[in-house]
């Protein structure tokens, strides 16, 4: 088994990332910033209708547009155009405001056709069929133990019923690729996605050419969150028009399209029942509970979810709406469970009168990987943020309008790398050192990483290493996704940059008359018996003209999955305007060994920031009577800024024996369950349980409004 | 002006309709002597087109970007932002909303911060054009505060940051953190790096200071 | 999305302004923020457009608190910010300029572009007209309203009146200057609005080829204040913004008048809240009757009652930070 030093120089450091002046100079290039010579502008044409069958479309006057080069129909006569934004047709020209000039002259007439857009319309009786197999599509259901006879057991129970939106990725960066055709059979795509390898693979079966033939590379991206796995067929679709036209084209999506159609994180519903024993123990669940993931389906998510329910059953109804499909989007799933099993947790430790974190306690599971772990991390989040000091019970917040409240909830997340990706370091005569590998950096410090291990292993300075990712003909590496591309990518790594140093001083060592195994590499120096003998670059010299390259496979013992994680939130809720404004919050997360401590902390607070989002502003409005969303854009659909930032401590659980488990990605997790915390911490503040995300002041003061006439009635 | 205020839907172009009936839909709205006054005043406009140029298709300009005189060949509709990124191959400032919420194509224009995607190219010539390009990548400057700092991860917002901020120390070099979040209102950041950002803001406002 | 082609003209005077907005279909434009977002967004299609910034005479801050301040409609948000006599004599204008967009767009956008913006209903911004009607049903009241009126609503105007500056300037009883074909007119702001009763009436009531030019706000008496409810507190758009504007004898309110933006397709003055506030001794309950008279006829829609609690809210808090008594705070 190998295992990472004992003692690291620069692992489990703060060292900032390898790309980051060049991002902080305006310098890096981005796909979408790419321009080759005679590059043209390609436009989508989308359907502006949520259900519709095309009945003819003429593409003739756009065809004869000044600088229109190549024109594509995607959905011809008696296509059915299944959501808005739904892909129709494309141009390519010489300026993007001819491509969309000549987009506007295409000729579509349209059978509009019946359409539902939210769930309740979808579920309605008499609600228009929108898929063959029927609108809703049962999903697996969960029976464990006898429920009926459990309940008997329970002394509180509660019955709530909770949900939370739809919400898009709003990549910054919008999908797409810029193609263009080396010759007729060769094609290098710049392309703003997570897994070149994939993308590479899927221009080469459109085009029916070989997998050698076909170059993307993705140098720098602006996010995917789970929604660029591939070229899709706006890039498909952009190859194509370059091909037409005999020059590279770029295609990204407009903002709108991105909204509707790349991908989205499904809503989720339901009504669940829990009961509990006096002293804590929950005894049992029911749920039923729905969710949209669009027109394909998807919207499962895990309930039960952390806690050790002895009885269960779920129903779960997968709903189909007009709308785009949805794509994973960080920790797919998990935020939906999260948010519903930890309301209900509340609710319950309410009802019993119970502190919500002994309640937790009570009901992680005994023999469970992640229970010591959460114990570990709720004693540091509760002392950090002052849970025993300053948490009221619930309703007791403060006389005034603002009140104050805490709220807690714990997540968990798999992840765990693959054991078959690659990577190759060469070690070149001068000196210099490469790393290599088909995997790419979404901005999590993928390519920072990787040369921090090299460097580590070289006694080098990260800056002396060349972190060349971001090549689809590079050797396999990891797409970037599911917390998988650091555990994937770091062991191939150590294997390659271990080898590549035992390959130089196996050159090395018989010029100084040495054994191989009396040498070391520190500080920019190479070590026989411990005293520096050469500096790198001259023990580098002697590999004459022939550079080192060694090729990384996985390695046992330096990777694992599996994390917990809780957080913490602090909120001031202002009951007279519903405002809530998130004062704190704090994560403790486990992912085993962390190799830079900077992009670590970038990454959870990231987490954090998204799950706040998620907590306090985001959602997908679409209007059931025209079938468009309403907020496709970045200001009605709300997203936070600088002045919504709270205090966000973070804090890495990582005593030895977590350490020693290796590397565990962290992309996930520390999103999972801000919003749920949220969630939490408002109902303590308010005395109300607001059940319905996002925490806005139109759902605050709903909650607060039917609270007021429940208690009259 | 007609304005009916609706997105011409599929199949109808509302420009002709604006060419055509469209035109007496709006003199409905008019009311009598404003109409007449109208009227003359649309045969004056001609004449105002000798005393102003109008300007329309293809048009030269030159743009003062990053201290260069740029000439290249705009639309009047071409955003100052499209022209940086497409014709000038400046591609420091992003397009991300395209509609002002969102910060990424941030750039100073005679030293204030404007959104380019809603600033049009012919409106800027004469003006001092500045993207984070010509910015000071040594130790002193934002750009480098940003990278220590991690105030970025993929980074495409953070042109827009670095730029936002830039203005900001240029007019108060001593920020507290209440006015960095203030001075950074107008950029968004999906991946939640705002931690590091305001950090970089900090730290780059006290190595200013130092200087 | 880009725009529709179009003409450019940049005069640099007024006149010329005039003349060249006089083609067909013309619009003027200033900040663009607005303006250029319907364009892209493709709900306004104008063949010409006529940059006003050029027009030096239009913009600056002039006047002092003993006589009133005159504020060019070419003034940047940001300048109105800078100005002192605004922050000293109008609390209420200069707190809410503040709060409007963010940095960039107070660099950008007009006082007189935020007056005359367009509505930011999404029913309109998505193309579907300015009343919304389809098949003679309002696709506002059938879907998502959560964001519209709550006065009015028994007509077909839906909307709420975009412009946050005209809550304030009303509640001053600033006036604004136009000039057009016809010469120079002069009216209140509220004058500004109006609620159209059909598809093919604009909330406006500037006519085409005229231009506003300035806003005059009399000297301040007594006390004006704003207070703006919002979901972010970064770059947001209020939900209800209230702005009053007392005149005090001792301790009671002789004269109000309270104005709301979020709750009426035009600025809402709400006379019921002022009328509740005259006469008595402004305190935290004579200001929670005031809000809560502000609402007694509020009729709102299916989605939107949060926003009567809302608007209780913000007048009461307009008032006791106009007195000085944000209990809130404490």
């Amino acid at each position: 088994m190998a295992s990472w030093p004992e003692h690291p120089r620069l692992i489990g450091t703060r060292i900032p990332r390898v790309d980051g002046m060049a991002k902080a100079s305006g310098r890096a290039k981005y796909p979408s910033d790419v321009r080759p010579e005679g590059m043209l502008f390609g436009v989508m044409l989308y359907s502006p209708h949520a259900h519709a069958k095309i009945t003819s479309i003429d593409t003739t006057a756009a065809e004869k547009m000044p600088g229109v080069k190549a024109v594509e129909v995607i959905a011809k006569a008696g296509a059915t155009l299944r959501y808005q934004g739904d892909d129709i047709a494309a141009v390519a020209a010489e300026t993007e405001e001819q491509a969309r000039d000549a987009i506007a002259a295409i000729k579509v007439v349209y059978e509009v056709l019946p359409h539902v857009v939210t769930e309740a319309a979808s579920m309605a009786d008499g609600a228009p069929k929108i898929v063959n197999t029927g609108n809703v599509r049962k999903g697996r259901a969960i029976t464990k133990g006898n429920v009926n006879d459990a309940f008997k057991k329970a002394d509180a129970t509660i019955e709530g019923t909770y949900s939370a939106p739809v919400i898009t990725h709003v990549c910054l960066e919008t999908h797409g690729l810029t193609a263009k055709w080396d010759d007729k059979d060769h094609i290098t795509a710049y392309a703003s996605t997570q897994a070149v390898g994939p993308t590479a693979a899927e221009l080469a079966g459109t085009f029916n050419i070989p997998f050698t033939n076909v170059t993307v590379l993705t140098e720098v991206m602006g996010g995917g969150f789970g929604s660029k796995f591939g070229a899709d067929l706006w890039g498909r679709t952009a190859a194509q028009l370059a091909q037409k036209a005999g020059a590279p084209v770029k295609m990204f999506l407009d903002r709108v399209q991105e909204h509707l159609a790349a991908g989205n994180r499904p809503s989720a519903s339901g009504t669940v029942k829990m009961g509990a024993t006096k002293d804590g123990r929950l005894v049992a669940m029911e749920a039923h509970t729905h969710g949209t993931g669009g027109v394909r389906g998807g919207a499962g998510f895990p309930l039960p979810y952390v806690y050790d329910v002895p009885a269960a059953s779920r129903t779960h109804d997968d709903v189909m709406v007009n709308c785009g499909g949805a794509r994973a989007m960080r920790a797919p799933g998990h935020p939906q469970g999260c948010i519903l099993m930890e309301a209900a947790m509340d609710d319950l430790a309410e009802k019993l009168g119970m502190d919500p974190i002994d309640f937790r306690i009570k009901n992680l599971a005994p023999n469970d990987f992640h229970t010591p772990i959460y114990l570990g991390e709720l004693a540091i989040g509760a002392e950090a943020i002052g849970w025993k000091e300053n948490r009221k019970p619930r309703g007791q917040g403060g006389k005034g309008p603002i009140k104050k409240g805490f709220g807690v909830a714990l997540h968990q997340w798999g992840g765990g790398g693959t054991q078959d990706k690659q990577v190759t370091c060469i070690i070149n005569p001068d000196g210099s050192v490469e790393l290599k590998s088909g995997t790419q950096d979404i901005g999590t410090g993928a390519r920072t990483i990787l040369a921090v291990i090299a460097a580590e292993i070289l006694g080098l300075e990260v800056g002396q290493i060349k972190s060349n990712i971001g090549n689809s003909t590079f050797p396999t590496g990891q797409p970037s996704g599911g917390s998988t591309t650091s555990p994937s990518m770091a062991p191939p790594c150590y294997s390659a940059v271990t080898a590549a140093r035992d390959a130089l001083f196996a050159k090395v060592a018989p010029a100084l008359g040495v054994q191989p195994a009396d040498l070391d590499v520190k500080g920019g120096k190479v070590l026989v018996k411990g005293e520096p003998k050469l500096t790198w670059a001259e023990a580098c010299r002697k590999l004459g003209t022939m550079p080192i390259s060694e090729l990384g496979k996985f390695q046992p013992g330096l990777a694992s999955g599996g994390v917990g994680g809780c957080q913490f939130a602090e909120v001031e809720v202002d009951v007279e305007t519903g405002v809530v404004r998130v004062k704190k919050i704090v994560a403790v997360q486990d992912s085993g060994l962390i190799l830079d401590l900077l992009t670590w902390e970038s990454q959870v607070y990231g987490g954090v920031i998204g799950g706040l989002n998620y907590g306090l502003f985001e959602e997908r409005i679409m209007d059931p009577t025209t079938g468009v969303m309403l907020n496709a854009d970045m200001e009605m659909y709300k997203l936070a800024g600088a002045s919504d930032i709270p205090e966000i401590i973070v804090k890495a659980y990582d005593p030895p024996e977590q350490k020693a488990r290796g590397v565990i990605g962290v992309g996930e997790p520390p999103t999972i369950s801000t919003a749920a915390a949220i969630g939490n911490a408002v109902s303590n503040a308010i005395g109300v349980r607001v059940p319905v995300w996002p925490m806005s002041p139109r759902n605050v003061l709903n909650a607060l409004a039917a609270a007021a006439t429940e208690g009259k009635a | 002006m007609a304005d009916l205020d609706t997105k011409p839907r599929p199949g109808a172009s509302r420009r002709d309709f604006l060419r055509g009936s469209g035109l007496a839909a709006a003199s409905a709205v008019i009311s009598g002597p404003a109409r007449a006054a109208l009227d003359e005043a649309a045969a004056e406009a001609r004449e105002a087109q000798d005393a102003v140029p109008v300007l329309s298709g293809q048009v030269k300009i030159t743009l003062k970007v990053n201290g260069q005189e740029r000439h290249t060949t705009v639309e009047p509709r071409s955003t100052l932002l499209d022209t940086l990124r497409h014709r000038l191959d400046v591609t420091g400032p992003k397009r991300v909303c395209d509609r002002g919420s969102c910060g990424a194509c941030t750039t100073l224009v005679d030293g204030a911060p404007v959104y380019s995607c809603t600033t049009l190219a012919v409106s800027c010539q004469g003006k001092t054009i500045e993207t984070l390009e010509s910015f000071d990548t040594g130790p002193e400057g934002v750009p480098h505060a940003f990278h220590q700092n991690d105030g970025l991860m993929c980074g495409y917002c953070t042109p827009g940051f670095v730029t936002a901020c830039k203005a900001l120390l240029d007019r108060n070099p001593h920020p507290t953190l209440e006015e960095v979040k203030q001075g950074l209102n107008g950029n968004i950041c999906r991946c939640g790096t705002y931690v590091g950002v305001l950090k970089a803001a900090l730290a780059a406002a006290k190595s200013m200071k130092g200087a | 999305m880009t725009m529709k082609a179009f003409e450019y003209a940049s005069p640099s005077t007024l006149d010329l302004a005039l003349k060249a907005l006089a083609a067909p279909s013309s619009e003027a434009l200033s900040g663009g923020t607005d303006l250029l977002c319907r364009m892209k967004d493709d709900v306004a299609a104008p063949e010409r457009l006529v940059y006003l910034k050029d027009v030096k005479d239009l913009a600056g801050v002039k006047g002092s608190a003993a006589e009133g301040v005159t504020i060019g409609a070419g003034t940047l948000l940001a300048s109105v910010v800078a100005s002192e006599a605004v922050k000293a004599s109008y609390p209420a204008l200069w707190q809410t300029t503040l709060e409007v967009g963010t940095p960039q767009i107070r660099n950008m956008a007009t006082v007189g572009g935020n007056l005359l913006q367009r509505p930011r209903c999404w029913y309109f911004r998505n193309g579907f007209g300015l009343l919304a009607m389809q098949e003679g049903k309002s696709l506002v009241r059938l879907g998502d309203n959560r964001y519209h009126s709550i006065f009015m609503t028994d007509g077909d105007a839906l909307f709420t009146s975009p412009s946050s500056l005209a809550v304030p300037l009303i509640a001053l009883g600033a006036t604004a200057t136009i000039v057009g074909p016809n010469g120079e007119r002069t009216l209140p702001v509220e004058d500004l609005y109006r609620a159209p009763r059909t598809d093919k009436q604009r909330e406006l009531t500037i006519e085409p080829g005229e231009i506003l030019t300035k806003v005059t706000i009399p000297p301040a008496k007594g006390k004006n204040a704003s207070y703006e409810i919002r979901a972010k507190q970064s770059h947001d758009w209020p939900i209800v913004l209230a702005s009053v504007n007392l005149t005090l004898e001792g301790e009671t309110v002789s004269a109000a008048k309270i104005m709301l933006y979020g709750v009426a397709p035009i600025p809402w003055r709400s006379a019921a809240a002022e009328q509740a506030l005259i006469g008595k001794k402004l305190s935290v309950e004579t200001a929670e009757d005031a809000g809560k008279a502000a609402v007694k006829n509020a009729q709102p829609l299916s989605m939107n009652q949060f926003k009567v609690s809302l608007t209780t809210t913000a007048v009461k808090r307009a008032l006791l930070t106009a007195g000085g008594m944000k209990y809130w705070e404490a």
